[in-house]
């Protein structure tokens, strides 16, 4: 037998053996294959949607009958001055809510965790949620009075003598990227927690016990048995929100910005939207562009950070 | 009967029974989509006018507003021809539905006989046709505002800088004319009167300049060279040429933001101008903190309801038609022109669509809501209900009838705001001298608008109207008003220089006094560009309409 | 000697710790719960006054009028039944085809497993744009001015997907192994075995799924914007909003008629739209909060 025969049956039996596992997994198909059509039904199928970003699409002469162009949009976004300050804003904001959202969430997570009685346990997690109800635009109106020039910050900072003259945050950019940080600190860290209380759910109490046992602290539990029993839900999380790192939401930065911080708050998204529907005639293709572009990073960086993930031999996401 | 028949026919129509029959005298039931690219509230179901719609012409109305963005919305509608509806109103952007096919010619369906109402309200006296026009001669949207009947009422509801009336009092009545006066005074009340009566900071001078709301920052030195409000332009309309350039980029334009510079840096302005929302704009009026700003009167509204609500009623604003200093203009002196005349709403309203299976019987519908009776009906409701006439003989409206057309709970069900707003309607005067419109009717207007101080305001200043401040309307230029002027062709170039003026208008009211004429350098290095760009699109627009309507009165 | 006193020192600890904890839970709880009980205040106060801001944690001036604007249109308690429908079962189905595809794809030996997870995963990081999507819910699909256009679009998350994935693989394996000898497939496995184990995270993924369809109005406006009788709660109260604010600015509108018959403003209508929208769905945490007890599964596995 030549070399290529040997190698042509293994492939051939490789492939039969696949057949034959996946054959035996027939339940596992059951219950997996249905979504997987799904999903190319509802989330692939309007993916033509994309090759209208080569075009000057009009919706009523759809794509069939819009002029393509190639790539004289994706030659607007890049060759406009201001489309870079968008992509480094959106990416430096969403930085910052992921690092503040992820830590606050965990820290809160834990502090609950060692709450004892059940009833105030209850209450915070109530009360600390309810933030995630507030539309942006009553979350952006609190933003006003408490960071404006006459706001209680403000006040506050000139009552302890910190400050003579009021300090402009929302008028400087370089306070900018940090107010929409805390802003939705304040606003999500109530309900980002609760994935992290449902994982600590699956921590086995022996481990504590065992943990107590040993002489370990509260400080040691916390580190040696609670914040494991979490792990692989953060790689995960943080897995995928690296995959979201090109976008930071552009409603909160919408309604707080102005002209004095434009370079700062624009993001990609209101960038797209300036200039797809801020304009006379609507731009289609301009949103379209914008949108491939930040899916293509995300995903890039998504398989970038799940394969280091892989590497260092932590939880994946794929 | 006649109306159970109407529903078996409807019935067997929805379900395809029977090919529709159609008797003389009762019309089949039919329902109309309709797509309004505003937000209004859903009639109740059994609303009087829409009730009566339906009898008399036997159409039924299906309502769907805007909630989002309307362009996106528009798109969307556009994309799928079977989800167009009927009669489709494009809100701001209706002349897209015009440039992307979606509506129908009307003019095939209008004819002096056929729909008299609509033909003579098509050859009014401010109305010409070829200006409605499109560039093949065809008709897709009848304007829903700005066609004048007999007299023309105009009233004092745009642009103007303001002032609390007390300041005017406190200057014994005698009224600012020109910016450097009107500072003057602000500064001066200012210095007294750091505080308000309720203990509250003063703020001398107030600008909104965040998204839509930068006409505040931006529109007005147009005004201040003597000018109505163009947009962003000033069109020479003693120019046989209609000259046409940008203002911000001016020599002209730099003393203004000088100016505001200056009452910055001497704590008349507040940095917060330039990051508040306009609900703290509101919250800052409404407290009767704010001694002056520029804007236009409707978009305050509700601040002068609540100082009125608040029994301040000397805190409530008076308009001010403020012209430039000659001395920044090479001793010119310049004649004030805030007020413009009535501009037809063109590409304004509700157009037909080609999904729309009864085209005929709603621009019949058009004629027929445009004669007299109806008329009066969209405009003021039914006699003795919601109007009567007083004893002069004239039509008036009780104190309670006119409040319910605020109330957005009686509106629903006696009021077909939706349709109202759409469709050709009447204004100006009835041949009985009646107001079209009743919140400009003289009875109305002066007993609802007028307090017991304004009028002893108005006394001690020596005017009998508001309108009295102002110069005489001009006679709207040929060309219209050129905001109304469609941007599409320069889209991007547009946006980058409003976003641009954004910007750079606060950076230049704030610099440092010293470095103010460098930033302003600056900002006309930045922005000079795109303004060159824009004023060359819009000089050829200006001129081109010009010659439709200056063409068509040669005719 | 060392031993006792480091064990003195934690038991310290152990006392200043859950008061400082207590502490810092109870500053959270106020600067969450103050913009909370702002927004009920100002949904409560006078229109006219409540445009002048500065309203605390109780209205200046009371007044129901902008929950009687809401309340008088009886449009609201068919929207709710929509509404409510919507949300139940939505998240009824959506828990059953996630659920049962996390445990497909946490089997290690799944040979279409890593497949089937990239195709899932990347859903979430592309989107086609608004216009292919709604051609084919309106065009294609005809789901247009049906109910089941709030259904269908909206029966898989992968993020929920995921949620519940790592939930299942942090599962003792001996679980699966244990009915495998006992001779059962997949199907009955997750069923019997690890579904009952997996209420805390499907209790939070119901809680994600129940909000986000309680709180669309989108889907509303764009598929069933002229169908009265499918309108949800969040799309009429968003209609109300608009049209408040809209006419708050009307041109045509004298200041005098509004101050005297202005009920409702725009800020006082946000307001009370937020309460009325939100309290529903705010009902559905605590109730679900009884399945958040640590070491609850395995408890039970073990008991």
């Amino acid at each position: 037998m030549t070399n290529g025969a040997v190698r042509a049956s293994a492939e051939k039996g490789k492939i039969g053996h696949f057949f034959r596992t996946l054959g035996k997994q027939y339940q596992l198909m059951i219950m997996s294959v249905p979504m997987l059509l799904y999903v190319f039904l509802f989330n692939y199928g309007p993916l033509w949607g994309w090759l209208t970003a080569f075009q000057d699409y009009q919706p009523r002469k759809g794509l069939a009958g819009s002029k393509w162009v190639g790539l004289k949009n994706f030659e607007f976004l890049f060759t406009h001055n201001t489309f870079f300050l968008a992509v480094r804003n959106t990416f430096a904001m969403s930085l910052i809510n992921l690092v503040f959202g992820t830590v606050s969430s965990i820290l809160l997570a834990v502090l609950l965790n060692e709450v004892r009685n059940r009833a105030f346990k209850r209450t915070v997690q109530t009360v600390t949620y309810l933030p995630h109800f507030l539309s942006m635009v009553i979350v952006a109106g609190m933003a006003q009075n408490i960071f404006s020039g006459r706001g209680t910050l403000n006040e506050i900072l000139m009552t302890l003598g910190l400050t003579n003259s009021p300090i402009l945050f929302l008028g400087e950019g370089k306070y900018f990227w940090w107010l929409i940080g805390v802003i939705n600190v304040w606003k999500e860290v109530g309900w980002g927690t609760i994935i992290y209380i449902a994982a600590m759910t699956s921590i086995d109490p022996s481990l504590y016990e065992a943990a107590a046992i040993d002489g370990a602290g509260r400080f040691q539990r916390i580190l040696h048995v609670t914040l494991p029993g979490i792990k692989s839900t953060f790689m995960v999380l943080l897995i995928m929100n690296i995959g979201h790192l090109m976008e930071a939401g552009f409603e909160l930065q919408y309604l707080l910005r102005s002209g004095l911080v434009m370079d700062y708050s624009d993001t990609i998204d209101i960038f797209a939207l300036n200039y797809s529907f801020g304009t006379a005639n609507p731009h289609y293709a301009y949103g379209t562009a914008a949108g491939m572009f930040k899916s293509i990073v995300g995903i890039i960086l998504l398989l970038g950070a799940n394969r280091i993930a892989r590497a260092l031999d932590e939880e994946t996401l794929i | 009967m006649k109306k159970f028949l109407a529903t078996l026919l409807a019935l067997a129509m929805i379900l395809g029974l029977v090919p529709a029959v159609l008797a003389d005298d009762a019309p089949e039931l039919i329902t109309i989509t309709a797509f309004k690219g505003a937000a209004f509230d859903q009639p109740t179901d059994d609303n009087k006018i829409f009730k009566k719609i339906e009898e008399d012409f036997g159409i039924k109305f299906e309502w769907e507003f805007l909630a989002g963005n309307l362009d996106e919305t528009l798109g969307l509608k556009m994309a799928d021809d079977e989800s167009l509806p009927d009669l489709f109103d494009g809100g701001n952007s209706a002349e897209k539905l015009e440039n992307a096919g979606v509506l129908i010619d009307l003019l095939p369906y209008i004819s002096e006989e056929g729909t008299p109402n609509l033909w003579k309200h098509l050859h009014g006296t401010n109305v010409k046709l070829d200006q409605l026009l499109s560039e093949d001669g065809e008709l897709f949207i009848i304007p829903n505002f700005g066609v004048i009947y007999n007299q023309e009422i105009k009233r004092h509801n745009g642009p103007a800088f303001f002032i609390q009336k007390k300041v005017i009092a406190w200057n014994d009545y005698k009224v600012p004319k020109t910016l450097n006066e009107y500072f003057d005074l602000i500064e001066r009340y200012l210095a007294e009167n750091p505080k308000n009566e309720d203990g509250l900071d003063n703020i001398g001078f107030h600008i909104l300049s965040k998204t839509w709301r930068r006409f505040c920052l931006i529109n007005p030195v147009q005004h201040l060279m003597g000018r109505p409000n163009d947009g962003e332009v000033i069109v020479d309309i003693n120019d046989p040429g209609w000259h046409t350039e940008t203002f911000i980029n001016q020599p002209y334009a730099k003393p203004y933001y000088a100016k505001l510079n200056e009452e910055f840096h001497k704590g008349v302005i507040i940095p917060d101008s330039f990051t508040m929302d306009e609900d703290t704009y509101k919250s800052d009026l409404a407290k009767g903190t704010v001694i002056g700003m520029f804007d236009q009167t409707w978009a305050f509204n509700d601040c002068t309801a609540s100082l009125l609500n608040q029994g301040k009623y000397e805190d409530t604003y008076l308009a001010l038609p403020l012209v430039y200093d000659p001395e920044y203009v090479d001793g010119k002196v310049i004649e004030e022109h805030y007020i413009n005349g009535t501009v037809m709403n063109k590409d304004r309203g509700f157009g037909i669509s080609i999904n729309c299976k009864y085209p005929e019987r709603l621009v019949k519908l058009f004629d027929a809501l445009l004669s007299d009776e109806w008329q009066i009906i969209l405009h003021w409701g039914f006699e003795g209900e919601d109007w009567y006439y007083d004893e002069n003989g004239r039509m008036n409206m009780t104190k309670e009838q006119y409040d319910h057309r605020n109330d957005a709970q009686w509106k629903r069900a006696n009021m077909a705001e939706p349709l109202y707003d759409g469709i050709p309607k009447k204004e100006g005067t009835m041949d009985n001298g009646n107001a079209w419109d009743p919140s400009v009717q003289d009875e109305i207007y002066y007993a609802s608008s007028l307090t017991d101080y304004d009028k002893e305001f108005m006394a001690k200043c020596g005017v009998e109207a508001w309108e009295d401040f102002f110069n005489k309307p001009l006679e709207c230029a040929p060309y219209g008003e050129a905001w109304q002027i469609d941007k599409g062709p320069i889209d991007e170039d547009y946006q980058t220089w409003c976003l641009l003026q954004e910007q750079w208008l606060p950076k230049v009211i704030m610099a440092d006094p010293d470095k103010l004429d460098e930033t302003w350098d600056e900002f006309i290095e930045v922005i000079n560009p795109t303004s060159k760009i824009y004023t060359d699109f819009m000089q050829e627009e200006v001129l081109k309409l010009v010659e439709k309507a200056l063409g068509s009165t040669a005719q | 000697m060392t031993v006792i006193s480091a064990t003195k020192k934690a038991k310290r600890r152990d006392v200043v710790f859950p008061i400082v904890n207590t502490i810092i839970l109870i500053l959270l709880m106020i600067i969450t719960l103050y913009p909370v009980l702002n927004t009920v205040a100002i949904s409560f106060n006078d229109s006219l006054d409540a445009l002048k801001g500065g309203i605390g944690i109780w209205p200046r001036i009371f007044s129901a009028d902008s929950y009687k604007e809401l309340i008088t249109d009886p449009a609201i308690y068919r929207a709710f039944w929509v509404s409510l429908w919507k949300t139940v079962i939505t998240t009824i189905l959506n828990l059953f085809f996630t659920s049962m595809l996390s445990y497909a794809l946490s089997r290690k030996e799944y040979v279409l497993r890593k497949f089937i997870t990239t195709v899932l995963v990347l859903t979430m990081y592309i989107n086609a744009g608004m216009i292919p999507n709604y051609l084919l819910v309106s065009r294609f699909l005809k789901l247009g001015n049906t109910f089941w256009v709030y259904i269908i679009p909206t029966m898989f998350s992968c993020f929920n997907m995921i949620v519940i994935r790592t939930y299942i693989v942090g599962l003792p394996e001996a679980l699966v192994e244990s009915a495998r000898i006992d001779g059962a497939g997949d199907i009955r496995t997750f069923f019997q075995i690890i579904l009952p184990l997996c209420l805390p995270v499907m209790a939070t993924v119901a809680l994600f799924v129940a909000v986000g369809a309680w709180n669309s109005w989108f889907d509303t406006y764009l598929y069933c914007g002229s169908k009265k009788n499918l309108y949800t709660l969040q799309y009429l109260l968003k209609m109300k909003l608009a049209s408040t604010q809209a006419s708050s600015n009307a041109a045509n509108t004298s200041a005098d008629a509004l101050a005297n018959s202005v009920k409702v403003a725009p800020i006082t209508i946000r307001a009370s739209i937020t309460v009325v929208s939100t309290v529903p769905i705010l009902v559905v945490y605590p109730f679900l909060q009884k399945y958040f007890v640590t070491g609850m599964a395995l408890g039970s596995v073990k008991g």
